[in-house]
């Protein structure tokens, strides 16, 4: 086989649906063993764009990207926050081990603004991270922060609504984020570089406000008014 | 004749001047600045009479100290420039200041001159011809016309640089020779006594420099005698040494107004390789630059130029520019712009790895990364967040700007209870019914020190939709949303 073909199957950029190969494309680990499971054992793909799709904040999608975030800035590299829906609290993200002197938000004025800033910090070398929250993204910016992105080999995640879900859309990897009932996050994946679509699981993020799994006998009587309203 | 004034040094070689004669200093000026088309002369103070004509408008007939009207009758579109006095001295200063690269003892002779004492110099350049050369090239590459010669005073290698046939020589003789063929008219004396030495029958230099001294002194004037015993180097002349200033500016003026940005970039480029000829030369950084567009009838518009970190490259300042002034188009068409810079930062050793164990490379990449985009986006735009001792939640972080990261300091934050990673821009009611309580009620009470009162009971909460709030009570009973669990 030719050396550009074996690259290409390889690298699974050629999708082969009888064969679930290992692939040597480069990652770093989500920091959640069920997930990396999920993910060929590989985590985040580096130098791709990566999408997760949610309905509203406050289910565990930072936490998703926590463990990462803690690695990369431990490593002294820059997470940037770009045009994030919320103020990232300070006081958690230090109480969480993530080093704030490497991290930059940055808020955008129109979506010109948007892109531009996306592609120059994914082509720079000092990036470890980029946490994005884009809204409405053509398929041909895609593309064009795909490039950016293969071009400086950072971890790119993107938070987007869930209605987008339909859209055809070049991201390597996409993700499909739900609540659970028990404060855990569902993860479904909708697309995968070299492998089916469909694989599901949960991961238990309880933690993130302090809730024991399955200590529902914990649950406090809420002073919500039963009479009111 | 003894050898007085600057003197030989003991055991060196005599003093030797280079004078560097800048015949039409303005004009050069200008033509770099742009690639302008057409003929261009400079004209006196009151506009009168031309001072300085270009090559084209020398080919259409016109020579200086003609009458402007006879200029503008040769040649109906003519461009012309007002000679200003200020604006010259400026000019002479930045000659001075490149040749400061080359000669360390540097007298300015305004309005068109420049000294430099070379003598000292020959060791280190190889001898007087290179020296000659190196000067020679640097006036190329700058794209000045410029005469050069060489004397043994001052005023020889002035006179000589005046009559544009300046030799590379260091012998006395040869000098004075040269000299003594000038024209009476060409020595610089004024007008009244050039007259009476040449009523005596005296028309060269040579014939003057032939007379015995007390007579010229008697027949004439002591002040003659002096600038004759100046040039012939038997009297002192000294000069005091020009110190370059510890700023750095540069004007380009253009003859046709400039209406886009674009058309600025070609005269920029050219001061900012020479502001990184000069940073290098200095062994400096800087990390602002003041960059001013001058305008007819506008006041002139200022822009600062920021870097994040010391930098010195020309092509990361041009590139800085251009976003600047693509978010800020210009307000009217440009006549001048003037490149300045006030601060320096000595520059640090390249090379190696830093105390936090980066390399330079990603220490630069970093400052050219925000750089950039504090250039487009606005300074505003990009945040550092750090945590803030105070038990009210809004209080409790504050949002800088972006510094590279210095030394790891443990933040000294007290265990809080959990806190939400998001934090809301402001409280919002809560519509829902949560579905559950998971914690609280933690009483957070404070503020009453500013006047920012705040006394609420905070609760987490899970909300239908299966998000996890921090949601609280205030003393009215109404409760909000502060932030998520994301």
């Amino acid at each position: 086989m030719s050396e550009l073909l074996s690259s290409l199957l390889q690298d699974a950029r050629i999708w082969q649906g009888h064969k679930h190969r290992e692939t040597t494309q480069p990652a770093e680990s989500t920091g959640y063993q069920v997930l990396d499971n999920q993910l060929g054992g590989l985590g985040w793909p580096r130098g791709a764009l990566s999408d997760c799709l949610l309905d509203t904040c406050g289910i565990g999608e930072l936490h998703l990207v926590l463990p990462l975030m803690q690695r990369i800035s431990a490593a002294g590299k820059t997470i940037f926050w770009l045009n994030p829906p919320h103020t990232p609290y300070a006081p958690a993200l230090a109480g969480e081990g993530v080093d704030l002197d490497h991290l930059v938000m940055i808020n955008t004025r129109d979506q010109g603004d948007f892109l531009w800033t996306l592609e120059n910090c994914l082509r720079s070398p000092v990036t470890g991270l980029v946490l994005a929250w884009p809204g409405k993204l053509a398929s041909r910016d895609v593309r064009r922060l795909q490039l950016a992105s293969e071009a400086g080999g950072n971890v790119c995640v993107l938070f987007r609504s869930r209605r987008f879900a339909e859209q055809n859309y070049p991201a390597a990897l996409r993700l499909e984020l739900a609540p659970g009932e028990h404060q855990e996050l569902k993860v479904n994946i909708i697309k995968r570089r070299g492998s089916w679509p469909g694989q599901r699981c949960s991961i238990a993020l309880g933690h993130r406000a302090n809730i024991a799994v399955q200590d529902s006998s914990r649950v406090v009587q809420g002073p919500w008014p039963e009479a009111r309203g | 004749m003894s050898f007085r004034g600057p003197g030989p040094r003991p055991g060196g070689s005599p003093v030797l001047w280079l004078y560097l004669h800048f015949p039409h200093l303005l004009l050069d000026h200008v033509r770099r600045s742009q690639d302008a088309t057409g003929a261009l002369a400079i004209v006196d103070g009151a506009g009168q009479g031309v001072v300085q004509a270009c090559p084209t408008a020398r080919d259409l007939g016109i020579t200086s100290g003609m009458r402007l009207k006879t200029a503008l009758g040769l040649a109906p579109d003519l461009n012309i420039l007002r000679a200003d006095a200020k604006q010259e001295a400026w000019l002479l200063e930045d000659q001075a200041r490149w040749l400061y690269h080359y000669a360390a003892h540097i007298t300015l002779a305004p309005p068109d001159g420049l000294w430099a004492e070379v003598s000292s110099l020959q060791k280190l350049y190889g001898g007087l011809p290179a020296i000659w050369q190196t000067v020679e090239q640097a006036l190329t590459e700058r794209q000045l016309t410029a005469w050069v010669a060489i004397g043994h005073t001052p005023l020889a290698a002035r006179l000589l640089a005046h009559t544009g046939k300046g030799e590379c020589t260091a012998d006395k003789g040869h000098i004075l020779t040269a000299l003594g063929n000038l024209p009476l008219q060409a020595a610089g004396f004024d007008k009244k006594s050039c007259t009476r030495l040449q009523r005596l029958g005296l028309n060269t230099l040579g014939e003057v420099f032939a007379l015995p001294a007390p007579e010229l002194a008697r027949r004439l004037s002591p002040e003659l005698l002096a600038i004759i015993q100046k040039i012939q180097g038997t009297r002192a002349d000294p000069k005091a040494p020009w110190r370059p200033p510890h700023t750095f500016r540069q004007r380009a003026d253009f003859i046709q107004e400039v209406e886009h940005a674009q058309g600025l970039l070609f005269s920029l480029q050219r001061i900012l390789a020479e502001l990184e000829e000069d940073l290098c030369w200095r062994q400096q950084d800087t990390d602002t630059l003041l960059l001013v567009l001058q305008h007819r009838h506008e006041e002139p518009t200022r822009l600062r130029i920021r870097t994040t970190g010391p930098e010195h490259r020309a092509e990361v300042f041009l590139k800085l520019i251009q976003l600047k002034l693509d978010q800020q188009p210009l307000r009217a068409p440009v006549t001048g712009l003037v490149l300045a810079v006030k601060r320096f930062t000595g520059r640090e050793a390249p090379g190696g790895q830093d105390l936090l164990g980066e390399t330079q490379d990603l220490n630069e990449a970093w400052h050219t990364l925000i750089s950039r985009l504090q250039a487009r986006l606005g300074e505003q735009a990009l945040k550092q967040l750090a945590p803030m001792d105070d038990h009210r939640p809004e209080h409790a972080w504050s949002a800088g700007e972006v510094r590279k990261p210095g030394k790891r300091q443990d933040s000294a934050s007290a265990q809080l209870p959990h806190r939400p990673l998001w934090l809301l821009k402001g409280p919002r009611p809560l519509e829902q019914t949560p579905v559950a309580w998971h914690s609280g009620p933690e009483r957070i009470s404070g503020g009453w020190w500013d006047g920012q009162r705040v006394h609420r009971d905070y609760y987490i909460a899970r909300l239908p939709g299966g998000e996890l709030a921090w949601v609280f009570r205030d003393v009215n009973d109404g409760w909000f949303i502060h932030g998520w669990f994301g």
